[in-house]
């Protein structure tokens, strides 16, 4: 009957698409030999912690607050992000075995930073900053996890998203990645060995685009208005523009910048306020020169109003 | 006679609806001039601790005694019917958890007169005790003023 080949060549043609469709959005990973021979060193590690505010996130919140003090290095995770796209949770990347990511390869934890692909060969939800942290140098990523495995184990697994459709569909991710994984360095470059390295803080571990450059409909960054500000994506009001064109620290000289960034203050002694508080207070644990390193970036970068 | 009685009458009347503005009953506005006079006076004292300019222990001195002024002044400007108006950056936290804001209302009154009672002489002097005053302006801002940008 003719009937039944049409429909078999639907069937045929519908598992084509589904093929292609799986292949498009297959994670793309790196493999155990393609990482650089590095000793991990869990002193530098110390230092990308910070400058990647792992604890601002994964820091099991203290009586609905989030944590502070010495309790920023428990990472049970829990903290909810509550988003346009629905309930984001944080999970535990404690050094525990069963709860955390104590278990985890040394190429399994450089796939999740800056692939967003789990060990079990999952995407995650670029909620998780990858797409920032794809941008650092490997070597870091292995001694931030040198670091992480010497923080305490804290039991615990946190529950999954709580996400609308089509959103709650993970492997659509793999679509979104094929634009928006992009590991290519954002802001001209080439100035001096300073601004290279603010760039590295900045572009890299420091994922300042995340909140400072707004985002398409699609969620991911707009490259061309990078810091140029955007909506605060956790409440209300808008998180500034950082470049030289913006009118917020357009007449703060480098120095202010690092300062406020060490100190929480600026030019006009106001103190930070807001989100912002914490990425200070990250920042803070930073050396002088690597303040100085983002200042001398900030200034450097293509004014946008 | 009765002419007379109703003029002062409707002139009282007048005035019990306009006395906001005699008294100055408006702690919304109050307060944030005091706050702006708090920056202005901590800016001279942070660009000395950052050699951005001479140190002076006269303007110390004086700073100092701004801040005890505003300290003693502000936490009364937080009536209830006051958490909305004007554009006012004071956190609903200021009224859901008073406690916490006599607090560091508190501390910050407490690091003022240390100051003032050490009477820096020199710019080493001044570095401690300002900190500890500029911890207290951070501490209490973190929690109970919001960004409204």
């Amino acid at each position: 009957m003719p009937g039944n080949r049409i429909l078999r060549a639907l069937a045929a043609l519908i598992a084509v698409a589904f093929a292609a469709g799986w292949w498009l959005t297959r994670p793309l990973t790196i493999a155990p030999a393609d990482l650089p021979d590095h000793e991990p060193d869990r002193a530098a590690g110390e230092r990308i912690f910070w400058a990647g505010g792992c604890a601002s996130c994964h820091a099991s919140p203290v009586d609905g607050k989030r944590a502070k003090g010495d309790d920023k290095l428990l990472l049970g995770g829990g903290l909810e992000l509550d988003t346009p796209y629905g309930v984001f949770r944080v999970p535990n990347i404690s050094s525990h075995p069963g709860d955390g990511i104590g278990t985890w390869a040394l190429v399994d934890f450089v796939n999740a930073m800056q692939r967003g692909v789990s060990p079990d060969g999952l995407h995650y939800y670029p909620s998780f900053p990858y797409t920032s942290y794809a941008r650092m140098p490997v070597a870091d990523v292995m001694d931030l996890k040198a670091f992480l495995d010497s923080l305490p184990p804290v039991a615990g697994r946190v529950a999954p998203h709580s996400l609308g459709f089509p959103w709650s569909v993970r492997r659509g991710i793999g679509a979104w990645k094929r634009k928006y994984l992009d590991l290519t360095p954002i802001a001209p470059g080439g100035s001096s060995e300073l601004v290279e390295r603010g760039r590295q803080l900045v572009e890299g571990a420091g994922h300042c685009g995340e909140c400072h450059t707004p985002r398409d409909r699609f969620g991911g960054l707009l490259r061309d208005r990078w810091l140029a500000g955007a909506q605060n994506p956790e409440g209300k009001g808008r998180v500034p523009n950082i470049t030289p064109g913006g009118k917020n620290i357009s007449g703060w000289s480098a120095a202010d910048i690092a300062y406020y960034l060490e100190s929480g203050f600026t030019p006009e002694f106001d103190t930070v306020g807001g989100s912002m508080v914490a990425v200070q207070e990250n920042l803070s644990k930073l050396s002088g020169e690597d303040r100085e390193a983002i200042a001398a970036y900030l200034k450097a970068l293509p004014a946008l109003d | 006679m009765s002419n007379m009685k109703s003029r002062s009458l409707l002139v009282a009347i007048a005035m019990a609806f306009t006395s906001p503005l005699f008294a100055g009953d408006d702690p919304v506005h109050e307060r944030h001039e005091l706050m702006e006079g708090v920056g202005d006076a901590a800016k001279p004292i942070g660009q000395m601790l950052k050699g951005e300019r001479d140190f002076d222990a006269g303007v110390v001195m004086a700073s100092f005694e701004t801040f005890g002024e505003a300290s003693a002044k502000f936490g009364g400007l937080f009536p209830p019917g006051s958490e909305t108006g004007e554009g006012t950056e004071a956190a609903p936290a200021i009224w859901e958890d008073r406690d916490g804001f006599e607090q560091a209302l508190a501390t910050w009154a407490e690091a003022v007169d240390a100051a003032i009672a050490a009477q820096p002489q020199t710019l080493e002097a001044t570095k401690p005790v300002a900190g500890e005053i500029f911890k207290a302006c951070k501490g209490c801002h973190d929690n109970y003023r919001i960004e409204d940008e």
